[in-house]
């Protein structure tokens, strides 16, 4: 099979632009689509042709599945490359490409559907001699009281949605008297977020890590794993922070039986092209359980791709029009330590809460061993309508320590203004003695409310006051006088902020 | 020290009169509207500062946080000399409004969930600041909201 001439991709931000570059490396012509808050966004302007998909909210343009399609065969796309989120795991996408005579860049659409099911997957697992973290089956308002499914599952346990993702429609339950709301709430969040309100129990492991395997795998059934991925600094079951060799893994035994593993599970799904099996290891008794497989690009792909020094949407593109993988299992050799922030629009100080606005300054980071991939360009309005990821921040290093001075360097030096930013949030996070020991799991962020603390009044912020009194006395005071009465309608806006309206 | 022209909006900061400042900057590039420099703090760390403006917003970036302040105006005053003064609550991000828990007449207390806003696929909720009555709510579920939009109107108890 030859390679693609025109590939569409169907997403936006930072993954678009990510896509595109490498897909113009590879001497293939690019197509971007974009909904009408996205015209001026930078893969817009990257991609060789770009069209309109009409339309605001998600549901209107990146996830319309219909006008996607028929843009791409209006333009003579071979093949559609989905990014992540979106349709990137929507096996009727797969499927549609397929009845149009376009090749999905990604797996297979039976293999999607299996992943994409809980209790289905985790049975895939099972089956496949990979260990799972025990679980009840599915409960549903109605069922009888679930007093035979904790006899099962020992407190604390967590109550999740099998149809589920994202942390939605999951609880976290430690007193057998709880259980029953739990149950009840989880299933009504479950139902109107997913249209499925199957909900289980699961054992519930506090000191957990969350790691996970990069694989690849092609047509031919061939399957190599790319190494791990920690990913256990998360908020809102979110990841901010990953890095990669994961500290959590100290011999290369536990390595080796988790990496086979992920290959285990990426055959009995019958996978092909890049893929990624998420595990809680714990920490305390270094045993590790599958959690889910993910058939997509992953958002923290670079970081594998620092360590391993390949690209890993060229190998996605190749598998996709029929390669086989030229690579052996020996030839991953993982070089040096890289870390990922992503930056999030969102006040670090009030909970994460978005935050919007016009991007008035964004001057991204250089340095040795530092990469952005940045889906915003200064001037650019961040919208509500998708979520709150600028850009991610990859710092790699001869090994870990570096890395993180390398990143606390470039964090340190990335101004962005317009937006607020989890940026100095991610600089606490870097440098708290407990990331840097390489000691933490996922209850890292809520452990330690001092890494989400107002600022105390200090020299830094008797600083900022200064300069700004200064700024306003030679930038502004002159005329802010005469515009106070207009100023207002721009001002209110500001009271939203208040602690107490917004706790 | 004279007398301070801008009040700091954020981050949120209880009393930022309580450190002076004792040290120096420079700005080292100045156009119309932007400044660029450094600061050398009292504790011997030189770091570097972007300021910009934005209408009749101050954007300040400073090793690594950012500040917005705005001049003092008749509103912001109000709402600094105490909650009673304004019984709005607004909304504190843009986007859409998923769910309405209360209406006019209800009784709420502190803490008590008002509006849920959907906001970059996060889902926000806008809890009452104090216990008080509903008297009207502004929104409803659907309504697409916008920063610093009404969504509740809250009154004190009524004294019985």
């Amino acid at each position: 099979m030859a390679m693609f001439s025109k590939i569409l991709v169907a997403n936006r931000g930072e993954i678009a632009v990510r896509v595109l570059q490498t897909l113009q490396a590879m001497g293939i012509a690019t197509v971007a689509v974009y909904s009408d808050p996205d015209a001026n966004a930078p893969h817009v302007a990257l991609a060789d042709e770009a069209y309109s998909l009409v339309g605001s909210t998600a549901e209107e343009t990146y996830l319309d599945r219909g006008k996607i399609i028929e843009l791409a065969l209006q333009c003579g796309a071979e093949a559609v490359h989905p990014g992540y989120g979106f349709l990137a795991e929507n096996p009727a996408f797969s499927s549609d490409c397929a009845a149009a005579g376009l090749v999905f860049i990604g797996p297979s659409p039976e293999t999607i559907e299996l992943l994409g099911d809980k209790i289905r997957s985790k049975e895939a697992a099972v089956g496949a001699g990979v260990p799972v973290v025990p679980s009840s089956a599915t409960w549903l308002p109605g069922d009888s009281p679930p007093d035979a499914l904790v006899a099962q599952i020992d407190l604390p346990l967590l109550v999740k949605a099998a149809a589920g993702g994202g942390g939605r429609g999951m609880r976290i339950v430690e007193r057998a008297e709880d259980l029953a709301q739990a149950l009840e709430s989880a299933s009504r969040e479950a139902s109107s977020a997913f249209g499925d309100g199957r909900v289980f129990l699961e054992r519930y492991i506090p000191a957990a890590r969350h790691v996970e395997f990069q694989v690849l795998a092609d047509s031919s059934g061939k399957t190599l794993h790319l190494l791990e991925r920690e990913c256990s600094v998360q908020r809102r079951y979110q990841k901010v922070v990953e890095e990669t060799p994961s500290p959590a893994l100290k011999n290369d035994e536990l390595r080796h039986s988790m990496a086979a593993s992920a290959v285990a599970m990426a055959q009995s799904a019958g996978y092909t092209n890049v893929g990624t099996v998420e595990f809680l290891v714990d920490a305390q008794t270094s045993e590790y359980y599958f959690l889910e497989m993910n058939a997509r690009i992953q958002v923290e792909h670079p970081i594998t791709e620092e360590t391993l020094k390949l690209d890993m949407v060229e190998w996605q593109t190749r598998i996709a029009a029929g390669e086989l993988i030229t690579l052996s299992q020996d030839d991953i050799q993982s070089t040096g330590h890289a870390l990922e922030c992503r930056i999030y629009a969102e006040d670090p100080y009030s909970n994460f809460a978005p935050s919007v606005g016009r991007l008035l300054s964004w001057r991204p980071p250089s340095g040795m061993g530092i990469r952005l991939d940045s889906g915003v360009a200064e001037g650019q309005e961040i919208t509500a309508y998708y979520d709150s990821m600028l850009a991610k921040l990859v710092a790699w290093g001869p090994d870990r320590q570096s890395a993180i001075g390398r990143m606390l360097r470039a964090l340190e030096t990335f101004p962005v203004l317009g937006v607020t930013t989890n940026i100095p949030f991610l600089l606490r996070a870097l440098a708290h003695p407990e990331f840097v020991s390489g000691d933490y799991d996922t209850g890292f962020i809520a452990k330690h409310p001092d890494l989400t603390a107002t600022p105390d009044s200090g020299q830094l912020q008797a600083a900022a006051v200064e300069i700004a009194e200064g700024f306003w006395q030679a930038n502004g005071s002159n005329t802010a006088r005469r515009e106070t009465g207009a100023a207002q309608d721009t001002l209110g806006p500001w009271q939203g902020l208040s602690k107490s309206v917004f706790p | 020290m004279t007398t301070r022209r801008l009040q700091q909006v954020q981050p949120p900061q209880a009393d930022s009169e309580a450190v002076v400042f004792d040290g120096s900057f420079d700005v080292v590039v100045s156009s119309p509207g932007r400044w660029e420099g450094k600061v050398s703090l009292a504790d011997g760390r030189t770091v570097s500062f972007l300021a910009q403006r934005a209408g009749q917003e101050v954007h300040l970036w400073i090793a690594g946080e950012s500040y917005v302040f705005i001049p003092p105006t008749p509103v912001a005053r109000s709402q600094r000399a105490g909650q009673a003064a304004s019984d709005d609550i607004v909304c504190p991000v843009p986007g859409v409004v998923i769910a309405v828990h209360v209406a006019a007449d209800d009784v709420v207390e502190a803490g008590q969930d008002l509006v849920i806003i959907e906001s970059m696929k996060t889902e926000q909720i806008v809890k009452s600041p104090r216990q008080g009555t509903v008297q009207r709510v502004s929104v409803q579920e659907g309504d697409r909201v916008d920063r610093g939009m009404r969504l509740v109107v809250l009154v004190p108890l009524s004294e019985e």
